[in-house]
């Protein structure tokens, strides 16, 4: 909870995206239609086009803010509303003013530009509304309750964490690092910018199985393989998100920005219930760092990655799967 | 000592930190012995051969000339460094935000200048963090220097670059904390430290945290504007790249040509930077009545 010596609105702005085009090379444009966000995930999708190269992207905001803001008593001048687009990988912090649409009103809008050469991934889209208060301009006095996220390589506008799933034979790759895990079905690389899935093409039809969508109890198979997947990638992201902890000068453990902060805001309720997260965070980083605890908190780490790879689901649908085969041969 | 690696690859390349691992040696780390960086080639992905900003002669000259001159003080070296790397290796910060060209500058160009700048002397025993060679950007030994250059330049001008790297613990501290992504905030606290207003380590650190959280109920976007950015002004600079002589040892070089910030809103910020300077309490100073 954060305290504010002077009055601020008790609710938060909603931010909407209304509209959205890519400037490409050669200086033309493509509008985006709706299917290139989404409101429930609060994700702008800038890759739904699958242009390869576009040069920068201009998106159309519409912002309402809570009520009283604009009340003739209202005990501030001077009201501006600011759209800011941020990037933790990138440092990239971009500000744009938004326009009141009649004077009195609840409504702004505008537009905010993202270039293409300054992202990688995903960048955080808030906004902000500021005045003067006593005298002392540049007050923040409400804000969007969460960032909306824009994301410059996704075709599809879809929050949450993302993987990259490729396909080697593990034995053959260029990737010499591989060649070490030749027994293995996959592997998972958590150290890059993306979580990265490696699938053994060594191990016949392994990746017929995976790509097919054959029907039966080969789609239930495969689904439990990707959950049993799914629970190693989010468990090497958690470990891999917290052995890269930054910690500051009185020893608080940072959030990192880019997935790995995603990842351990997502897990850290299950791992450590009942703590907002930055305590949790603090908790987990003492125990993996301290000399006790460490282990016991094993199990939870994995019950929070079991959860999240839909595991229980996936074994269920196989075990019925079963049952109905054994029916049938026994019938 | 770390030598410099029998082979220097001719071009940079793409080094996964995975691969890098292997040829993170306990000898490499401890100062004893580079790796026997013969494999290394082959885990490394290839940039496009056409680019000539992918040549690592200039970089690796630059490095040389770094230890030599700073042999005395290595701190020294940052100063004069991450301009001219900046000016050397032109990227966007989209390729710049990749670790994997870092780790590769790290391990198979230059391991020996990590060592010289980043080995930790403790009696007999000698240590380099892992994290000089592949960790996060702003601490990887190279890609800090790009980062620090990025984020203080103003526009072309790299003076303010120079400031900000003779306070190291003002680096580390501001880096970090994601203040510098607002342009005038970067110009403006280079300002205030070259006024003097701020000069121990403990005013310095006194001074950024006071301007944290004064940032908690204050948009500084809001009290300081910063121009539109323009791309193409980086573009064209990137392009030249391919023609462009080695950068000056001497006189500093000059980025792109990029709308400086508005200087109105540098002098804003920094008097209300010293205004809060002045009034904060900083452990160890009497306060003022």
């Amino acid at each position: 909870m954060k305290f504010y010596p002077y009055k601020r609105l008790n609710r938060p702005i909603t931010l909407r995206v209304t509209s959205a085009f890519l400037r490409l090379p050669d200086d033309t444009r493509d509008h985006l239609d709706t299917s290139a966000w989404s409101v429930p995930q609060r994700t702008v999708a800038l890759g739904v086009a699958q242009h390869e190269d576009w040069v920068s992207a201009r998106i159309g905001l519409s912002a309402t803010l809570p009520p009283g803001a604009t009340a003739p008593d209202a005990p501030w001048e001077k009201l501006r509303v600011l759209a800011v687009l941020t990037d933790g990988d990138t440092n990239v912090r971009n500000t744009v003013d938004l326009r009141q649409d009649a004077p009195g009103s609840k409504e702004w809008a505008g537009e905010i530009e993202v270039f293409r050469d300054d992202h990688v991934g995903r960048a955080a889209l808030a906004v902000h509304a500021v005045a003067e208060i006593d005298g002392v301009p540049g007050r923040s006095i409400a804000e969007t309750a969460a960032d909306w996220s824009v994301d410059v390589t996704a075709v599809e506008p879809l929050g949450g964490l993302r993987l990259d799933v490729k396909q080697a034979s593990f034995s053959k790759s260029a990737r010499e690092w591989l060649r070490a895990y030749t027994d293995a079905p996959w592997a998972v690389d958590a150290s890059g910018r993306l979580p990265l899935v490696m699938v053994n093409t060594d191990v016949e039809g392994f990746s017929d199985l995976l790509g097919g969508d054959g029907g039966g109890i080969e789609n239930k198979i495969h689904e439990l393989l990707v959950s049993q997947m799914a629970t190693d990638v989010w468990t090497a992201v958690f470990h891999s998100a917290l052995g890269d902890l930054e910690v500051e000068s009185d020893g608080t453990p940072v959030f990192p920005d880019d997935w790995r902060g995603e990842v351990l805001r997502e897990m850290l309720p299950d791992v450590v219930p009942g703590f907002q997260v930055e305590e949790a965070l603090r908790r987990v980083h003492r125990r993996r760092t301290g000399d006790a605890g460490w282990v016991e908190l094993q199990t939870r780490v994995h019950h929070a990655a079991v959860r999240r790879a839909g595991a229980r689901k996936a074994v269920a649908n196989i075990l019925r799967a079963l049952q109905q085969i054994n029916r049938e041969d026994s019938a | 000592m770390i030598e410099k690696p029998h082979h220097v690859p001719e071009r940079l390349g793409l080094l996964p930190a995975t691969a890098a691992d292997l040829f993170l040696t306990e000898d490499l780390l401890r100062c004893v012995q580079g790796h026997a960086g013969v494999n290394l080639a082959k885990v490394v992905e290839s940039l496009p051969e056409e680019d000539a900003r992918w040549a690592v002669e200039p970089i690796r000259d630059l490095v040389d000339d770094a230890m030599y001159q700073f042999k005395d003080n290595r701190t020294d070296a940052d100063g004069w460094l991450a301009p001219r790397l900046h000016a050397t290796l032109r990227l966007t910060r989209r390729e710049a935000a990749d670790k994997r060209i870092w780790t590769h500058l790290a391990l198979a160009v230059a391991p020996d200048y990590v060592a010289w700048r980043h080995v930790l002397k403790q009696g007999d025993d000698s240590r380099i963090s892992s994290a000089r060679f592949k960790g996060v950007l702003d601490r990887q030994c190279f890609s800090r220097l790009w980062w620090v250059a990025e984020m203080f330049r103003d526009g072309p001008d790299y003076s303010p670059v120079v400031t900000a790297c003779a306070n190291q613990e003002f680096l580390h501290s501001v880096l970090r904390m994601g203040l510098v992504d607002h342009r005038p905030t970067a110009q403006a606290l280079v300002r205030v430290l070259e006024r003097g207003v701020a000069d121990t380590t403990r005013e310095v650190n006194g001074l950024v945290a006071a301007i944290n959280v004064a940032g908690a109920t204050l948009v500084y976007d809001a009290l300081a504007e910063d121009g539109p950015r323009d791309p193409t002004a980086l573009r064209r600079w990137i392009a030249e790249a391919e023609s462009a002589p080695p950068v000056p040892r001497h006189d500093l070089p000059e980025g792109p040509d990029e709308e400086p910030v508005p200087g109105e809103s540098v002098e804003a910020l920094a008097a209300y930077f010293t205004e809060l300077f002045e009034t904060a309490p900083v452990r160890g100073r009497e306060p003022e009545d």
